[in-house]
């Protein structure tokens, strides 16, 4: 997510404000603000502020600070902190403003400069503020809420603002006013502005309510606001309530952007500080990489150059030239039937009961079978024995929650498990304790020799005694999946580490609640041979555990999981990339502070990057698509879930460069049209699975248009859900081959 | 009366069936395989119910092609061997 504008404001005067300020929703003024730069906002985005009838006079708070002269840094202020589209489409409910007409602040603040005086909602005068010094009341600080009851207040700086042309207007209003809710009952959420530098918020607010009113009125690229109609026909009472109730639920929403503030202060001291402040980064960045992203915004310019923007508001609207196919067929999967394989594992899955023996069935479709059983809870002892008879070599599990400790012990014990290469009992906490182990699966030392890979995720009855006992009953294990297994602390890891520091491969500690990143970090040190690793959802994840482990470890790594590991920053990719030269995947989604230079590192640091996953990150379409622009054709699979920014510029960058794209996700991204998806679809060529959940906006323009007859679509119309989840037949391990010694 | 277009299909035990060239090519491999030695393949390790069945299998998937979209019923006791033999013909 951009960088709340509350911290870049300079303070200024403070004063009066500070002592009422109740910071909550952080920049709520920013919210609305939007960058110059994307006007492009659709719109939706920006419901104009309401306007709060005039609020009973009463209202004491309608102070405003006047410092109208001091708002000369608005300008300077302004890039800093605008941010992108996306906090105002969260935020819809701050951007409604309420105002509150004050009849002070109404005070007819009016330039001559403008192209007169817009009525906006309620017979509010919108006046342009021209140049600084207009001071009137109204150019106020961000104002302190008036009464409250028991909720945070919200006020919202609604300039009167008129309706400038966007190009001009965006640093220049200054009008401002200061508007609270009085309604009684409804929370008010107070502009956290006002703590910072009044001015700054001040401007900004009034120049993003400015922009949110252009917007509003500017009917010709959108809509106008249904609020606006509705309100002046309401009375003003309604006009409250009504605004309450529309924002009531979004005020109810707390922001993890808000979240991760708030903590980020009180946590400063775990990241590592960047030693060039992120604008001035952009310069740093290797030199391929900000050449990409030059490419990237000149193309954007040159495009709206050519078309001679004359609609400042419509900033880069790219053309992407894709028609779509006309009278082909309709849907392609239709016309396959399914395979025979298909069938006869479904009539199994009917009938498992009555299987008598699973004798001379290959592993693969051994596992297919318990999936299958699996996914429809079928899954029974009975079959189970069936799995364990004989000698099996591979059981996979994805579900073991029907197990029972009784029958978990019955069946393993009389197992015979000298030649399990692979034992994956997923969810095993039901029936998988210290105690139950010597006598299944801990028996003895080396009772399993051969086993390579071992998943026992969700087992959380098992402590580090237990798994001290497994270790030491298998010897040669090379990837051990621990993922949930919230009893184990770092001594396991530790344990882990000391009897296979020179075999182990990969290790997944994903949730283990109780390991303790830091801890873990000698004892992760010590293996040798690490390839893959997922610390994901660790909180204790900070940028100096991966500064510390990277430099020992990291021309060994290959994959790495930091999902959820919200602390990092882009010091962490920094390292990533250069420490990581043989890295094929990489996870790094729903790490909301990393910023555009990230890209900019793995560009230039990871070559070889085949799996790239992104979830919810806030990275612009700039400087995805200059990454794929550089990195593009190595990548297989990538994943751009929730990203909002993603638009056109990397719909282009991937038709252009992702040759070898087998999986792309690319859910929730509202910007793509479906002239961007049918050119991504068509040009790349290798694509099998596309997602597109959350996708409302792709038609049957596209998904009846495209030509890649390959490519399956998941996600938008009704498809059988977990159908998309697919565990790909897998080896024992993901990077290396085994060497088997027994078959 | 061998016209070009079919496929033989001879199974372990020795029984042979014909089939269109159309139905074989629903497994790639047969089809692949059809070309190369002149219209006859022999399955030693799948016997002869288990191919019947596997061609019946392969003119139920063309009619479902074709948009005739009925079921396939297997029976449950061949289920496990049929269910092998498909693994080794679609590659």
């Amino acid at each position: 997510m951009p960088v709340l504008r509350s911290r870049e404001i300079l303070p200024v005067q403070p004063k009066p404000l500070k002592a009422r300020a109740n910071i909550d929703p952080p920049a709520t003024p920013t919210q609305g603000r939007e960058q110059p730069a994307t006007r492009s906002s659709p719109p939706s985005l920006i419901p104009s502020p309401k306007t709060l009838g005039s609020v009973s006079g009463s209202a004491p708070i309608l102070r405003r600070s006047l410092r109208l002269s001091t708002r000369a840094s608005s300008n300077a202020g302004q890039d800093g902190v605008l941010e992108a589209e996306e906090p105002i489409e969260r935020r819809n409910g701050d951007v409604s403003r309420k105002r509150k007409l004050s009849a002070d602040n109404d005070v007819g603040l009016e330039s001559g400069e403008d192209k007169g005086v817009l009525s906006l909602r309620s017979g509010k005068r919108v006046t342009k503020k021209g140049p600084f010094g207009d001071g009137n009341g109204s150019e106020g600080d961000v104002e302190v809420e008036i009464d409250r009851k028991g909720k945070s207040m919200l006020v919202e700086e609604s300039e009167d603002t008129e309706k400038p042309e966007r190009s001009k207007e965006r640093v220049n209003v200054k009008g401002k006013r200061r508007y609270s809710r009085e309604e009684k009952g409804k929370g008010k959420l107070l502009v956290e502005s006002a703590l910072e530098s009044k001015d700054e918020s001040l401007v900004d607010g009034s120049v993003s309510d400015v922009e949110l009113l252009a917007q509003e009125v500017n009917l010709s690229n959108e809509k106008p606001s249904k609020k606006n109609n509705r309100r002046t026909s309401q009375g003003r009472m309604e006009r409250f309530r009504d605004t309450a109730r529309e924002n009531a639920s979004r005020f109810a929403h707390f922001s993890t952007q808000e979240e991760d503030d708030n903590i980020l202060s009180t946590e400063a001291e775990s990241e590592i500080p960047s030693e060039e402040p992120e604008e001035k980064g952009v310069e740093d960045w290797p030199g391929p990489f900000s050449t990409a992203m030059k490419i990237i915004r000149d193309r954007a310019a040159n495009f709206n150059v050519r078309q001679g923007s004359s609609s400042s508001d419509k900033v880069q609207y790219l053309q992407i030239k894709w028609v779509p196919q006309k009278g082909k067929r309709k849907d392609w999967s239709k016309r396959l039937p399914p395979s025979l394989l298909d069938l006869s594992l479904r009539v199994l899955v009917d009938n498992a009961d009555a299987i008598a023996s699973l004798a001379h069935v290959p592993d693969a479709l051994r596992h297919k079978l318990c999936h299958m059983l699996c996914d429809s809870r079928r899954m029974n002892s009975n079959f189970f024995d069936l799995l364990l008879n004989g000698s099996p070599i591979e059981i996979r599990l994805k579900d073991c929650s029907w197990l029972t400790e009784e029958q978990f012990n019955q069946c393993f014990e009389k197992c015979d498990t000298i030649n399990l290469t692979i034992l994956q009992l997923d969810y095993c906490g039901h029936c998988l304790a210290d105690y139950s182990l010597p006598s299944t699966l801990a028996r003895s030392p080396n009772s399993l020799p051969a086993l390579t890979t071992l998943s026992l995720t969700g087992a959380y009855r098992l402590s580090d005694a237990g798994l001290s006992a497994l270790v030491s009953s298998a010897p040669a294990l090379r990837s051990v999946n621990l993922s949930q297994c919230s009893f184990l602390t770092h001594s396991a890891i530790d344990i882990l580490a000391t009897s296979l520091a020179s075999v182990l491969l990969e290790l997944f500690i994903d949730d283990c609640q109780s390991i303790d990143a830091m801890l873990v970090l000698p004892s992760l040190k010590k293996l040798e041979h690490l390839e893959v690793l997922s610390v994901a959802g660790l909180e204790s994840v900070t940028d100096s555990f991966i500064k510390e482990f990277l430099i020992a470890r990291g021309d060994g790594i290959k994959e790495l999981i930091l999902m959820d590991c919200w602390k990092l920053t882009d010091s962490s990719l920094k390292i990533i990339a250069e420490t990581c030269s043989n890295l094929r995947a990489l996870d790094i989604g729903n790490i909301s502070k990393l910023t555009d230079t990230s890209f900019g590192y793995l560009a230039s640091g990871c070559r070889s990057l085949q799996s790239l996953k992104l979830c919810r990150n806030a990275f612009s379409d700039d400087a995805i698509a200059a990454f794929l622009e550089m990195s593009g054709e190595v990548l297989k699979e990538l994943a751009l879930n929730n990203v909002g920014k993603v638009g056109l510029n990397t719909a282009l960058s991937l038709a252009r460069r992702s040759r070898n794209l087998v999986s792309l996700d690319l859910s929730w991204c509202r910007n793509l049209t479906d002239e961007a998806m049918g050119l991504i679809v068509d040009s790349c060529l290798s694509l099998r699975v596309l997602k597109l959940f959350g996708c409302s906006q792709i038609t049957d323009v596209f998904l009846y248009g495209h030509s890649n007859a390959k490519v399956e679509i998941i996600g938008l119309k009704l498809s059988p859900l977990l159908e998309h989840i697919k565990t790909p037949a897998q080896g024992p391990l993901q990077y290396s081959s085994v060497s088997v010694g027994c078959q | 009366m061998k016209r070009k277009d079919t496929v033989k299909l001879i199974s372990a035990d020795e029984m042979e069936f014909i089939i269109d060239k159309d139905a074989a090519m629903v497994s790639q491999t047969i089809g692949g395989f059809a070309e190369m030695e002149l219209g006859e393949v022999t399955f030693p390790e799948i016997s002869a119910v288990i191919l019947e069945k596997i061609c019946q299998y392969f003119y139920w998937a063309l009619q479902y092609s074709r948009g005739k979209e009925t079921e396939f019923h297997i029976e449950p006791e061949l289920t496990l061997e049929l269910m092998m033999a498909p693994n080794y013909l679609h590659t």
